[in-house]
Formats: structure tokens, sequence, C-alpha cells
């Protein structure tokens, strides 16, 4: 069994000690005024949506050192990234609607926020399989994707800003009641210290997968000296 | 009777019939009712959903990249045994 190093146990310790902490904390912040409970959805809701361009920013970054400097590690991590994107694409677009249904009274708006989140996450899944099903160019091609997403990233958050959206404005995290804040922030670090812990588990895979190939080329050499 | 009064008195009558049909269908598509309690989508359920599947999300993803994992490890390990007991033939020769 390969270890996973002593930053896996302390960011599982830290997991496992927001997992028992958080929700205590979001049941004791107060209600919103104007949407009551629902609101609460905010508290993983808004983590969920940074993490997916944090994601997007990292699938980018390592996708600039394997395009240009050919690192592997870099494409691993890039491939790693990407996944998470989707997965937590998948969180805010689910847990989005939901809220929405309760506080606009639909499930869906084509507002600026909500359709360039969507083209993130479509980007994200894009980008995963260009890799699966691009072919011996599709590494490189999905990194030039991934370049594109993480453009789209800033404009996604400053749409609420641009245009008149029904979604809550980039000000809503910064003008949060005194009394929501712990709660917010407790769970931002949760997810975040799950967003490493996923990273970290992901990479490992990868890991593993590169030795199995190498043990594999060295297995098909020593069969071809034997011939 | 003529054809055409006959012609007449059943225009007549369908027009009445067609009339007392939609008045029917229209008074019961707008029926009152009183002491309707005021609808509220529950916003606990909502809640609840929204939590379960970003865990659920999590949880699953986890388990894919485990299963992964473990799939990947086993292949190691049974490709490294085959590759000693190789390399140990290929010294006895």
């Amino acid at each position: 069994m390969r270890s996973l190093g002593i930053g896996f146990w302390l960011l599982l310790l830290l997991a496992a000690a927001g997992f028992l902490i958080v929700p205590s904390m979001i049941l004791n912040a107060p209600l919103e005024e104007k949407m009551g409970l629902v609101q609460k959805i905010f508290y993983f809701h808004v983590p969920c949506a940074t993490m997916m361009f944090l994601s997007t920013f990292v699938c980018a970054g390592a996708s600039i050192a394997f395009l240009f400097k050919g690192s592997e590690l870099g494409d691993r991590v890039a491939l790693a990234a990407g996944e998470l994107g989707v997965l937590f694409g998948v969180c805010t677009l689910t847990s989005g609607p939901l809220w929405g249904r309760k506080a606009w009274g639909v499930w869906w708006q084509w507002d600026a926020r909500l359709t360039t989140a969507l083209l993130l996450f479509l980007m994200l899944v894009a980008y995963l399989l260009a890799r699966r099903y691009g072919g011996p160019a599709g590494r490189k091609l999905a990194s030039a994707l991934s370049l594109f997403a993480a453009i789209n990233v800033p404009l996604v958050y400053k749409s609420v800003d641009i245009w008149r959206t029904v979604h809550p404005k980039t000000t809503v995290v910064r003008t949060l009641d005194k009394d929501m804040v712990p709660a917010f922030l407790a769970a931002f670090a949760l997810i975040t210290v799950v967003w490493g812990l996923l990273l970290l588990i992901r990479l490992r895979l990868e890991r593993a997968r590169t030795e199995l190939a190498a043990l594999r080329l060295e297995a098909d050499e020593l069969m071809e000296a034997r011939t | 009777m003529t054809k055409a009064w006959r012609f007449m008195r059943n225009a007549v009558l369908a027009v009445v019939a067609l009339a007392a049909w939609s008045g029917t269908a229209l008074a019961q598509e707008f029926e009152k009712v009183e002491n309707i309690p005021r609808q509220e989508i529950p916003a606990g359920r909502f809640v609840s959903i929204a939590y379960g599947i970003i865990w659920l999300a999590v949880l699953t993803y986890v388990v894919f990249v485990a299963a992964g994992m473990r799939r990947v490890d086993q292949q190691i390990a049974d490709l490294k045994r085959r590759l000693g007991n190789v390399g140990n033939v290929g010294s006895k020769g």
C-alpha cells in the first residue's frame, strides 16, 4: 500500500473535526429574514462554486505546465483538478436550483450567472471528454480547452455585477451578518479541506497508473528479450 | 317539417348543447374553494436534498477513486510478482 503522506492524514483529521462541528454551527446560525431556512443552502453552495473555480484555475495552470514544459505531473494534476471541477460543478448546479425553486419560485433562470456557470461546467465536462476520447492529441486539445474554461471564471464571478440577474450579487458574502460569518467560514474551510483530500487521493491513483504503465512496458521488454 | 327547418332545429340544438357543455366546463374549472390552506414549499426538504446531493456526490467520487486505486494496486502487485518469477527463471537459466 502506497503511502499518502502526512499531509493527507492531517487533512483527514481536519475534515473529521469539520464534520463534527460544522453541521451544528449551520443549525445554530440565524435564519435569513426573507428566505428563511432555505438560505442555509448558501453555506455549502458558495464554497462548492468556489471550489469549481479553484479546480478550473488549477487545471489550467497545470495544463500550461504540460503544454509548454511537457510536465507529466502537470498533466496528472490537471486531470485530477478537472474531475474535481466537474464534481463541484454538479454540487453547485444542483444545490442552486433547489435554493432557487424556493426563493424565486423556479428551478432555473437563464440569467447571466446561471448560464455562464453552466457553460463553465460544460467546458470542464468537454475537457474530460476530450482527454478520454480525443485520441493521441486528446491531452493537448483538452489542455487548450482548460485555458478557455479559466478565462470564463472571472466572467462567471462578475456576471452578477455586470448584468441584472436574479442571483445575489458578489457583495452578499462581504455584507454577511456577523452571526452568520462563523458558520460560513467553517463550511468554507471544510469544503476546501475535502477538495484537498480528493485532489490528493486522485493524484495518488494517477501516480499508480503511471507506475503500472511503466511496469507493463518493462514486462513487454523482458518478454521480447526472452523470445 | 321541411328539410331547411329540420336543419335549423338541429343547428340550434347543437349550439345550445355546446354552450351548456362549455358553461359546465368553465364552471368546473373555476370552482370556488373556501378555507384552503396557504401553500408553502417546505424549505427543510430542499435544504436536506441539497446537502444530501453534495455529500452523496463526494462520497460516490471517493468510492470510484478507491475502487480504481484497489484495482490498479492489484494489477501492480500481480505484474511485479510475474516479473519477479520471470527474473528468477532467467537467473536460474
